[in-house]
């Protein structure tokens, strides 16, 4: 992963619409399902998707913040203000934790890896959520952990996704690098 | 005299353009204070907060806002965290995990009425004064692309079924198609989603955007009616 900071206007463009998309699809998801955590699956998906066709760093937070920025705008989280917090947070994650990568690794399991770590800052915001209203420390730790599990079981799963889209989009020459 | 009464007609617009950015970031300004009051406040104080949020409630429901999404979020809440504390703390600690959730509650119903209340695009300019102007630029455009995205969606989705792709409503209740979906869907918007990306960006970059120093923003007519 290159650290060029300044995205053209292309691939910030493109960022905005995996952003928008992920909100768009998290909403009717919540519709349809009603699942907690499920959102983890599209996130992991999209922040990965940016990640994957950029390769840069700062992407994924990027697509987070934007994300959070048109959720706030569009009521999709009922949450205001802390909607922006629920989007930012995984994706700042796992761009510190791609830093941490060796790129030498697997593209499969780097993938989950990210996947993970996005899920366990995302259960981390509930967490303080609920610290900051007052909850009690066992049941903020109690549903910490159950937030953990549910999102990391549906993170995983966008992100073993991840690798054989990048493939078949490297494949129809959409994308300008030689290696993942 | 042509002149002056247009010079009077564009200085009427533009206070009017400039009272509704300004009415937007009040309103912005006002969620953030109120969200962060419903967790920092002492708990005798909630009460006149909850009266506050209930002006709220009812402004966006007479704009006909639906409240249904936050209530069950708060119903969902209450069920999940009176169990836990029913089950750790015992009968005499419920009233305080009631009141948790009542801070939740009262931190998400300002998000929801500004959702309610303030237009995207206004939300874009006002957020235009924090974001770097390209940034603020794709949040518009995105925002702006939406329907277009979602009538690709279903175009593409309306395709793949024809195509005999295992993706319809019944056949996704099999956990074995759920793959066929990412493939069949998602990935023909991905790659949609950089043609246009980049269609954009040509388009964008003719007409000279990111070169003026100091961007306009558009305002819709229709903003006047309503």
């Amino acid at each position: 992963m290159t650290k060029k900071i300044p995205l053209s206007l292309q691939d910030s463009l493109f960022v905005g619409f995996c952003a928008t998309l992920l909100v768009a699809l998290t909403g009717m998801l919540r519709l349809k399902l009603g699942l907690s955590g499920h959102s983890m699956f599209l996130m992991s998906f999209f922040y990965l998707i940016c990640y994957g066709v950029l390769g840069r760093f700062g992407s994924m937070t990027a697509c987070g913040v934007i994300a959070g920025i048109v959720a706030m705008a569009l009521g999709v989280g009922k949450g205001g203000p802390m909607i922006l917090l629920k989007f930012a947070l995984p994706a700042i994650a796992m761009d510190l934790v791609a830093l941490l990568l060796p790129l030498s690794m697997n593209l499969h399991w780097r993938c989950v890896i990210l996947g993970i770590a996005g899920c366990i800052a995302w259960a981390g915001k509930v967490a303080l959520t609920n610290v900051l209203a007052g909850m009690a420390l066992d049941v903020v730790l109690i549903q910490w952990g159950l937030s953990v599990l549910k999102g990391g079981f549906f993170a995983t799963l966008g992100a073993w996704l991840v690798p054989p889209v990048l493939t078949r989009l490297k494949a129809h020459d959409l994308l300008h690098r030689d290696k993942f | 005299m042509w002149a002056s009464c247009r010079r009077l007609r564009a200085l009427r617009h533009w206070s009017y353009e400039r009272r509704e950015t300004a009415l937007c970031a009040l309103s912005l300004l006002l969620v953030c204070v109120l969200s962060a009051c419903a967790f920092v406040l002492p708990t005798y104080l909630l009460l006149p907060l909850a009266g506050l949020n209930g002006l709220l409630v009812i402004h966006g429901l007479l704009r006909r806002g639906s409240i249904w999404g936050v209530l069950k979020l708060g119903l969902v809440q209450l069920s999940i965290t009176l169990s836990l504390y029913l089950i750790l703390y015992g009968v005499e600690h419920l009233a305080q995990g009631a009141v948790v959730v009542a801070r939740i509650i009262l931190a998400t119903i300002p998000g929801w009425w500004l959702c309610i209340t303030a237009a995207p695009e206004r939300i874009g300019e006002v957020l235009s004064a924090f974001l770097p102007t390209k940034w603020a630029f794709v949040v518009a455009a995105s925002l702006s692309l939406l329907p277009y995205m979602a009538d690709e969606i279903r175009e593409i989705y309306q395709i793949q079924c024809l195509r005999g792709a295992r993706i319809t409503p019944k056949a996704l209740r099999n956990p074995k198609n759920w793959s066929e979906l990412v493939y069949c869907v998602l990935f023909p918007v991905l790659i949609q989603l950089l043609k246009l990306s980049r269609q954009m960006a040509v388009a964008a970059q003719s007409r000279h955007f990111g070169i003026a120093q100091r961007p306009t923003h558009w305002h819709s007519p229709r903003d006047k009616n309503d």
